[in-house]
């Protein structure tokens, strides 16, 4: 290309001098002799063409090496090659070489997954009564909870969730919510063994006490966690199976569990995380179907049970056993995520005279995925025998319904803002109602 | 007619920057084109008694998770939040180019990930999508 141009220009400026001396030697023809003088000033004149042309040649080609030696310089110095001179394929097959053995050694490095994941959620708020707490009102503190999952070796497998919450005294507490290690024996079936979620319903094992993940603002009442006013074992320490096995076009979803049988004391259900003092055991299952085509594309249908024999800390103590069992539905898809648990209780009382007693308790959640947020109603009702020392002996095992209507708002990947506006009766130990509108702050890291 | 004519080559031109992506595996994993969504998800830790180690590549997960997961990046996120709560799982680590997911293949056993770019040998293509 270089080359090229000097070429160009040498031959434009010979025809420039080619054409003066033919416009220059006709007149001198037609002049004769006469007009000699003029051509030797035009034949000097030429030699002064030449000469500059001569020069200017010379100077594009001091120019063009001068280019060449900048440029032979600076390679050397990137580094990318000591052989200025080498084909252009070459240099870039090296370069991608080096780029290539650069990232397979980035790879083996990554592969060094030595470092423990750690997640967490948070939560505050704002509400006219506290919604665990209804007789407080104002702001709120919720909870800070942490959960990990080391990596282990192939089948192992661990988890691990402490909850930082606050009491109605204000107080701070931290529990170990879940610490349960497991062993994968396949696809179908894990096998875990510590403090777990007992596997009943939808909910209790959906979600945890991490605000975020639930698209409410707050648990149905009664499935709420021990401390929080639930009247249902939420955690058991003890042994899980569970697993999903592919049926059909669906999951066969199966969990079966024994562990120590709760105690109530002071009014909460404690789930006796270093054993209990009679050996007594809660053994308990579940069973669903998911649907994973067709019409009901996202639906499980399924049932649960548990059978446990719970005492409490009276002055003398009373046992009864607690036989729960009842169904399921969640239909969780794209836009909607609709919820409803059923649990009916024939409890037994083994320590006196009661005979059998029946309760039942429920909640229905309608929620859809709009482009804007999570709108959501929810209906819960409980009616609990009073009669029942296992719902007698605990605060909160009252019988209620409540009403709600909430939104859920995702600001971003990581927080949401959650409204609720809801309307609580109680109905056997007392007749208070009241109305809660409440504002929650979730975010997950 | 020349603008549907142009809509049509827009549209070709358009899936054909979209690209192939390529879903692949260490030699030793025997996986099927039907499992990879669970492998992915956490559902299927197993192929055979190999232990299964997917692995995410961002330079090709917005392409994969269109075309194969049929979820965005946000979505699979979730569901990986709410995977680890529940089941204990970790998420596939992530990767950052194909070179460096193919490397990941070629050295872990049970490895799986997927790259934009045709692999040369030393892993196995289980599908193309």
């Amino acid at each position: 290309m270089r080359r090229f141009s000097i070429n160009r220009l040498t031959s434009r400026l010979g025809a420039a001098l080619l054409l003066g001396l033919l416009i220059g030697t006709v007149p001198a023809r037609a002049l004769c002799a006469e007009r000699a003088a003029t051509l030797e000033e035009l034949q000097q004149k030429l030699d002064q063409s030449l000469k500059a042309i001569q020069e200017l040649t010379e100077r594009v080609r001091e120019l063009e090496a001068r280019q060449s030696g900048a440029a032979a310089g600076a390679a050397p110095a990137a580094g990318e090659s000591s052989a200025p001179s080498a084909p252009e394929p070459t240099r870039l097959e090296a370069v991608e070489q080096q780029l290539e053995q650069l990232e397979t050694a980035n790879a083996s490095r990554a592969n060094d997954e030595t470092g423990m994941p750690l997640h967490g959620f948070a939560d505050v708020g704002v509400g006219t009564h506290n919604p665990i707490n209804p007789d407080l009102e104002g702001f709120f503190v919720g909870n800070l909870d942490f959960y990990l999952t080391p990596r282990l070796s192939d089948r192992g497998r661990a988890l691990f969730e402490m909850n930082t919450e606050v009491g109605a005294e204000g107080a701070v507490g931290v529990d170990l919510e879940r610490a349960q290690i497991g062993y994968q024996l396949a696809d179908q079936a894990t096998l875990w063994l510590g403090r777990f979620h007992s596997p009943y319903g939808y909910v209790n094992t959906a979600l945890h006490h991490g605000a975020w993940v639930n698209n409410s603002l707050r648990r149905p009442g009664f499935l709420q966690f021990e401390d929080s006013g639930g009247i249902v074992p939420a955690h058991t320490v003890g042994l899980w199976i569970t697993g999903a096995p592919r049926v059909g076009s669906g999951k066969v979803q199966y969990d079966a569990y024994v562990g120590n049988s709760q105690q109530i004391i002071d009014g909460v259900l404690d789930m006796r995380n270093a054993g209990n003092a009679h050996g007594n055991l809660i053994v308990g299952g579940r069973l669903g179907y998911l649907f994973n085509a067709g019409a009901v594309e996202g639906l499980t249908l399924g049932v649960h049970a548990f059978n446990a024999r719970i005492g409490d800390n009276a002055v003398p103590a009373n046992m009864t056993r607690v036989f729960s069992y009842g169904g399921y539905a969640v239909y969780d898809t794209e836009q909607w995520e609709n919820i409803a648990e059923v649990y009916l209780f024939d409890d037994e009382d083994l320590s006196g005279t009661s005979g059998t007693h029946h309760s039942h308790a429920g909640f229905v959640q309608l929620g859809y995925h709009a482009s804007w947020g999570v709108p959501y109603a929810r209906y819960e009702l409980t009616s609990l025998d009073q009669a029942d020392n296992y719902f007698a002996a605990q605060t909160s095992g009252f019988s209620y319904h409540r009403s709600a209507l909430g939104l859920r708002f995702d600001l971003s990947a990581d927080a949401a803002v959650k409204l609720e506006l809801a309307d609580t009766q109680l109905t056997d130990r007392s007749r208070i109602q009241y109305t809660q509108g409440l504002m929650q702050y979730a975010i997950r890291f | 007619m020349s603008w549907l004519l142009g809509t049509a080559l827009l549209a070709l031109s358009l899936r054909a920057a979209a690209g192939d992506v390529y879903v692949v595996c260490n030699m030793g994993v025997n996986l099927q084109a039907g499992d990879i969504r669970d492998v992915f998800v956490g559902e299927k830790s197993f192929a055979g008694t190999a232990r299964l180690a997917p692995a995410d590549n961002s330079a090709a997960q917005a392409a994969f998770l269109e075309k194969v997961m049929k979820l965005d990046a946000r979505k699979y996120a979730t569901l990986w939040t709410k995977k680890s709560f529940r089941d204990g799982a970790n998420p596939p680590p992530v990767r950052a180019t194909d070179a460096e997911a193919i490397a990941y293949v070629r050295q872990t056993p049970g490895g799986c990930s997927y790259v934009l770019r045709a692999p040369a040998s030393g892993v196995v293509v289980v599908a193309k999508y």
